[in-house]
């Protein structure tokens, strides 16, 4: 709650100016990475593992720019949410790969 | 202090012309931690009581052999509802209940950050155990013991409903147990007073916070798991059928991958406990507090990674073994520092025995040996002896009612007068105590003997003159001695029931935290203004220095407090409703029930609920 309320000045004033154009940056790229993957698909052969290497490469990429810049992890204060997601890729990673190597290696 | 009484007692008169509801329907709709956490510790309390028959009925089956007391299939229902009772709705509900009660208290917080989630946490897990417990009534119980094994849990071994009832049941308080470790972590990561750094919490907060996480991070895998026995039984899938392709160790990995983060999810809030109530009834600051700290975080990082020390007979291999093994002797570090600290913190205090004292100081020793056999057990070449036997049903008892169980009795003797503004009697708790340790380790501490003698668990009955006989006759009276203690309490708290609401504002005369500056019980909004925290042990802090209430932290003025809502009821009675239809293959009445939920969330989602606001100055707007 009071977190809400308690935005400096300075930071107000960041958000002002800077706001907009990081968003537009975040826009393009996005866009691009998406038009790359399509493109890829859309160029020839969809079953070439130089295809399969883009379109993952591209996916974790946009998986990036999406959580840094619209859901504001690049942004202060959002260490807590940063810690758990980490967290919780590593206890799934580790589960999965700890599943599939004693279950089905 | 008197003035701010009277201003509480006004205010709270006021408020009551503010609510829409009232009796009964006020506790339906209440949104308030408080109220949540008195419906928890009830709803905790009663599936406590059930278990503990549940268990009572076990011993007297095994008092002697031969035994005929229960049927065989019986017992294996018996084993599978006291397990699955005891954990998910006794244990962690009480759990809840002192969270609600005090979690917010502690921080300065008005209420959770999440009021709604918090009620619809409490009605889901309710309705989750009502239905795992209709199945008594229906006579088709889960019988394939509290982790539920596949094949055994499968179709094709257990065709009737049993199971049935444990999956959908659990499913549903599994939500409650969720939503509540979201509604905490979010609440104590932005909820806390100006001033309340982390490193200033109180340690039970700092344990609720760490439990919370777990609670995160480790339930979607149950749910996961439950989510694929059902699809298993419900609708032919074959996740788990070897016949088909599935695999039964996966069911064994999901479950403990939850089940080992759950055993701390349940000894850690005692932890916090214990480190309450050891600092203030010895009348010191917490030993080592950034060590305990430190220590919290630790167990909770090296809980995500020993879940195969459950399965060291599976056969994953001597590597992985090894490393499981190690992983786990590894978690006696942190917890030793815990103990020790307790110890220093009890060093040199001026230690006053009340009811709760006792009950934590019981707590250390007992708690030890709980971890020693656990070390025991680590040893995955001795666990081949060990693997269930009676033993491994000691060393869990010995950690789970000797170390949570215990946490629980001194919470909840500490925090009563906060919670109902009574304080119990000191002579039948005191009786409550040494009735129940004493019961407790006659009960189970025979019992590491019998597991190494080779009585196995989860057996209906044995040959006489195995050595199994006396011992086995210890603890049966062991366990009635038990009942007893939880009889007195009920006593005690029907008895002061009967007395005057009349405890202290600072009921123990030595509080350190801020649940202890304002009136026991508080009034509906907790905090007429938000505290300034200038310190850990802020209101210790603040009477040391001779002042009567803690320094306010904002001016005095209207108070935005949360609606009361059905909805929360209603959506869980949904679930309820869509389990029977799912699990009887009636798919209209699954669809109603699920429609009754969206019904609900659409209510909720679509409708505005701006609250109402009480003033102190005595003037309310609705």
């Amino acid at each position: 709650m009071s977190s809400n309320h308690s935005v400096s000045g300075e930071e107000a004033r960041r958000h002002k100016v800077e706001g907009p154009q990081k968003h537009i940056v975040a826009f393009i790229l996005s866009l691009a990475l998406t038009i790359i993957a399509f493109a890829a698909v859309a160029a020839g052969d969809i079953n070439t593992t130089f295809t399969y290497i883009i379109l993952v490469l591209m996916a974790i990429i946009q998986v990036f720019v999406q959580l840094a810049f619209w859901m504001h992890m690049k942004d202060r204060g959002h260490l807590f949410p940063i810690i758990c997601i980490v967290a919780g890729v590593f206890v799934v990673f580790m589960m999965v790969i700890m599943a599939v190597y004693w279950l089905w290696w | 202090m008197a003035t701010q009484a009277a201003h509480a007692s006004h205010a709270h008169a006021h408020a009551h012309t503010v609510k829409r509801y009232k009796g009964l329907m006020d506790w339906l709709t209440t949104v308030d931690h408080k109220k949540i956490g008195i419906l928890y510790l009830l709803a905790g309390f009663i599936f406590f009581i059930v278990g503990g028959l549940e268990a009572i009925l076990i011993r007297i089956q095994l008092m002697k052999p031969m035994n005929d007391f229960v049927a065989a299939d019986t017992f294996n229902e018996l084993i599978t509802m006291h397990g699955t009772t005891m954990i998910f709705l006794a244990a962690m509900p009480m759990l809840f209940a002192l969270m609600n009660a005090v979690v917010p208290l502690q921080i300065g917080a008005r209420d959770v950050a999440f009021p709604f989630l918090n009620a619809l946490g409490f009605w889901t897990f309710f309705f989750g155990g009502v239905l795992l417990n209709i199945s008594w009534f229906v006579g088709e119980v889960p019988d394939a013991g509290w982790t539920s094994y596949v094949p055994l849990a499968g179709p094709t071994f257990n065709g009737t409903h049993g199971v049935d009832y444990y999956v959908i049941g659990l499913q549903i308080a599994g939500i409650g147990t969720l939503l509540g470790g979201i509604n905490f972590m979010a609440t104590i990561i932005n909820m806390r007073a100006p001033g309340m750094s982390f490193m200033r919490m109180p340690m039970f907060t700092w344990a609720i916070f760490v439990t919370s996480i777990l609670i995160v991070f480790a339930f979607p895998a149950l749910t996961v798991g439950l989510v694929a026995l059902m699809f298993d039984r419900l609708f032919q899938a074959n996740f788990f059928e070897t016949g088909s392709g599935g695999n039964t160790v996966l069911w064994e990995h999901v479950f403990w991958i939850f089940g080992h983060p759950e055993v701390y999810i349940l000894i850690l809030p005692a932890f916090g406990v214990i480190s309450e109530v050891v600092s203030t009834f010895s009348r010191k600051r917490l030993f080592g507090y950034s060590s305990m700290v430190f220590a919290l975080v630790l167990i909770a990082f090296l809980g995500f990674m020993v879940w195969a020390h459950h399965m060291f007979t599976t056969g994953l291999g001597p590597v992985a073994n090894a490393l499981f093994s190690i992983a786990t002797m590894l978690i006696a570090v942190p917890t030793g520092v815990k103990i020790f600290n307790w110890l220093f913190t009890l060093w040199g205090g001026s230690i006053k025995f009340t009811t709760a004292s006792l009950f934590a100081i019981g707590f250390i020793p007992t708690f030890v040996l709980g971890g020693v056999t656990g070390v025991m057990l680590a040893s995955a070449p001795a666990d081949y002896q060990y693997h269930d036997t009676y033993f491994v049903v000691a060393h869990f008892h010995y950690v789970i009612v000797g170390g949570l169980i215990l946490g629980i009795f001194a919470g909840l003797h500490y925090w009563w007068p906060k919670m109902f503004g009574r304080m119990l009697n000191e002579g039948l708790g005191k009786l409550t105590f040494w009735t129940f340790f004493i019961g407790f380790h006659l009960t189970f501490f025979v019992q590491h003997f019998l597991g190494l003698l080779g009585m196995p668990r989860r057996v209906w009955t044995y040959l006489p003159n195995q050595g199994f006989d006396t011992m086995n006759l210890i603890s049966s009276i062991g366990a009635f001695l038990m009942g007893i203690g939880t009889i007195v309490f009920v006593i005690n708290v029907i008895v002061t029931w009967a007395k005057p609401r009349n405890a202290e504002a600072d009921a123990w005369e030595d509080g350190r935290s801020l649940e202890w500056s304002i009136p026991s019980p508080p009034p509906e909004y907790n905090f007429k203004q938000l505290p300034l925290v200038r310190g850990s042990d802020a209101w210790w802090k603040e009477k040391r220095e001779g002042k009567t209430e803690m320094t306010p932290a904002e001016p005095l003025g209207p108070i935005h407090m949360p609606s009361p809502s059905i909805l929360p009821f209603i959506m869980s009675v949904g679930l309820f409703v869509a389990g029977f239809g799912f699990m009887y293959h009636i798919y209209w009445l699954a669809g109603l029930g699920i429609l009754i939920t969206f019904a609900c969330m659409f209510l909720r989602s679509v409708f505005d609920d701006h609250g109402f606001h009480i003033d102190p100055e005595e003037e309310v707007h609705a």
